[in-house]
């Protein structure tokens, strides 16, 4: 009998794909991305609900269709359909990994970045990761409590009928209009329905005064017959509307933050195909580490970090520290508590939010609807005026934690196994 | 032959019945899955811990059969 092994060659396979993930989010930074932000599951899903819905849920900062969701998605498409693995399934709780999804959403947004992000984020230096990371991990054992203890959201059914499996479909026609309404944008302007960042924008003053720097030279988007005047914004009739400092000082709005349509379509095509045909999954390392001593998808994560940190550092990216960080704060208890609740629910969905995108991108249906919580979560969380900034938490952060919390342990409670 | 239905099943099920069915190292097995997620995380599990592994694929299903090698 051959020797059992712990590390077979998936988890290199795995690690590689890690590898490979960080490296071209980390260089997506260097293109345009915001900082520690060349990939994000949660933030590039809500810049895509803000280019439909920013207009009501005051997204002027955070409104755009990242193409990385689209090439993320055609491109585990193409993979699955060109392995025969695009299968249209579903039935499996839909209802409950909608409100999974929708939990997920609102506290990486509390956080700043999914569980991708928040190992990126180490990745450029960011230390204050490490606060959300603790509470992946605390999330994660929780859930790993849960499973042992019976936990599941039942067997999803393979589709027979038409119906059934033209629901396998809802992502990648999902895709499809994204990519239409990316490309009729970037070609003949933003539908008048719609809200898009201004690129490279800076909200001097919000929904005021909007700047924006291109070529080093920086122009007045917002009011429209004001002018730069030795730096600060000058109304027509020659009032300072806000003086040099202040223009100087404020921070570029993360929605206005990208990379070339092209490229950043390019790179997601690369990392859907890899992240299909690997299986890469943001939690599922630590989750199978603890629960199964499988440790493929933990290489998977320890490669995501490497690449990043690499690419970081030949980028002149890398930044150590705690504070000052791009798009972060360092709030340690609510990021603790905030990923402890992502990372809890990403576990009772069956996998993190990228993982949710490419096995919606496969004919899951289930993963669809969570990855459609994710959205009108992304959505509601800015209307209500949840998400953090990077000075910290809003007032309405913890209020909104301890009703997620409440939420998934009543899903924990009623999914449990009677056989516990 | 010992046979494990993990069809329908979200990660980490498979996997973990799998494990577990595996824990009195029956000589055969036969695992029934119905994602290719789950199919190369059996398939991964069972080659790791000394089992030959052939797959079998059909439209509605993975059966992944494990010999003890």
């Amino acid at each position: 009998m051959a020797k059992p092994r712990k590390i077979g060659p998936t988890a290199w396979i795995v690690g590689g794909a890690g590898l490979f993930i960080g490296a071209v989010a980390a260089w997506l930074v260097s293109q345009g991305n915001p900082g520690n932000m060349g990939l994000c599951i949660a933030c590039f899903l809500r810049d895509t609900a803000g280019f439909f819905v920013g207009g009501t849920t005051g997204q002027a900062a955070t409104a755009y269709i990242r193409p990385e969701i689209i090439g993320l998605i055609l491109g585990a498409l193409v993979a699955a359909l060109a392995t025969r693995e695009f299968r249209s399934r579903g039935g499996s709780s839909p209802v409950l990994r909608f409100v999974l999804g929708f939990i997920f959403m609102v506290s990486a947004l509390i956080f700043l970045g999914c569980t991708v992000r928040a190992w990126l984020r180490l990745g450029g230096g960011d230390l204050s990761a490490i606060w959300g990371i603790l509470g992946i991990v605390a999330g994660v054992l929780i859930g790993v409590a849960l499973l042992k203890r019976g936990f599941s959201l039942g067997r999803s059914k393979a589709a027979s009928k038409p119906l059934g499996k033209a629901l396998g479909w809802i992502v990648p026609v999902i895709a499809a209009v994204l990519l239409v309404l990316a490309i009729v944008t970037a070609v003949s302007g933003t539908p008048g329905w719609a809200t898009l960042t201004v690129a490279n924008g800076r909200s001097v003053i919000p929904g005021q005064v909007v700047v924006q720097t291109a070529d080093g030279v920086t122009t007045v988007v917002k009011p429209a017959d004001a002018t730069i005047v030795d730096g600060a914004v000058i109304a027509a009739d020659g009032t300072v509307l806000a003086d040099a400092e202040k223009v100087a000082s404020t921070k570029a709005m993360p929605g206005g933050k990208r990379a070339a349509l092209v490229i950043s379509l390019l790179a997601g095509l690369a990392i859907g195909v890899v992240a299909q045909r690997s299986r890469f999954c943001s939690v599922g390392g630590i989750r199978d580490a603890v629960l199964v001593r499988r440790y493929d998808l933990l290489f998977g994560i320890a490669g995501l970090v490497i690449g990043a940190t690499i690419v970081n550092l030949i980028l002149g990216q890398y930044s150590l520290g705690f504070t000052g960080q791009p798009v972060a704060h360092n709030d340690a208890l609510g990021s603790f508590a905030a990923m402890t609740i992502a990372g809890l629910a990403a576990v009772m969905m069956g996998g993190c939010p990228l993982r949710q995108t490419i096995m919606g991108s496969e004919g899951d249906a289930d993963a669809a609807i969570a990855v459609l919580g994710m959205l009108v979560g992304a959505g509601f969380a800015h209307w209500a005026g949840i998400p953090s900034s990077g000075a910290g938490l809003s007032d309405l952060a913890w209020p909104a934690m301890g009703v997620m919390a409440v939420v998934l342990a009543a899903i924990a409670f009623a999914k449990r196994s009677r056989v516990a | 032959m010992k046979e494990l239905d993990a069809r329908g099943l979200s990660c980490p099920l498979p996997l973990m019945h799998t494990k577990k069915a595996i824990e009195d190292a029956p000589a055969e097995i036969l695992v029934l899955v119905d994602s290719g997620t789950a199919k190369a995380n059996v398939v991964a599990l069972l080659s790791d811990s000394g089992y030959t592994v052939s797959v079998e694929s059909t439209p509605e299903e993975y059966r992944i059969t494990a010999v003890r090698e």
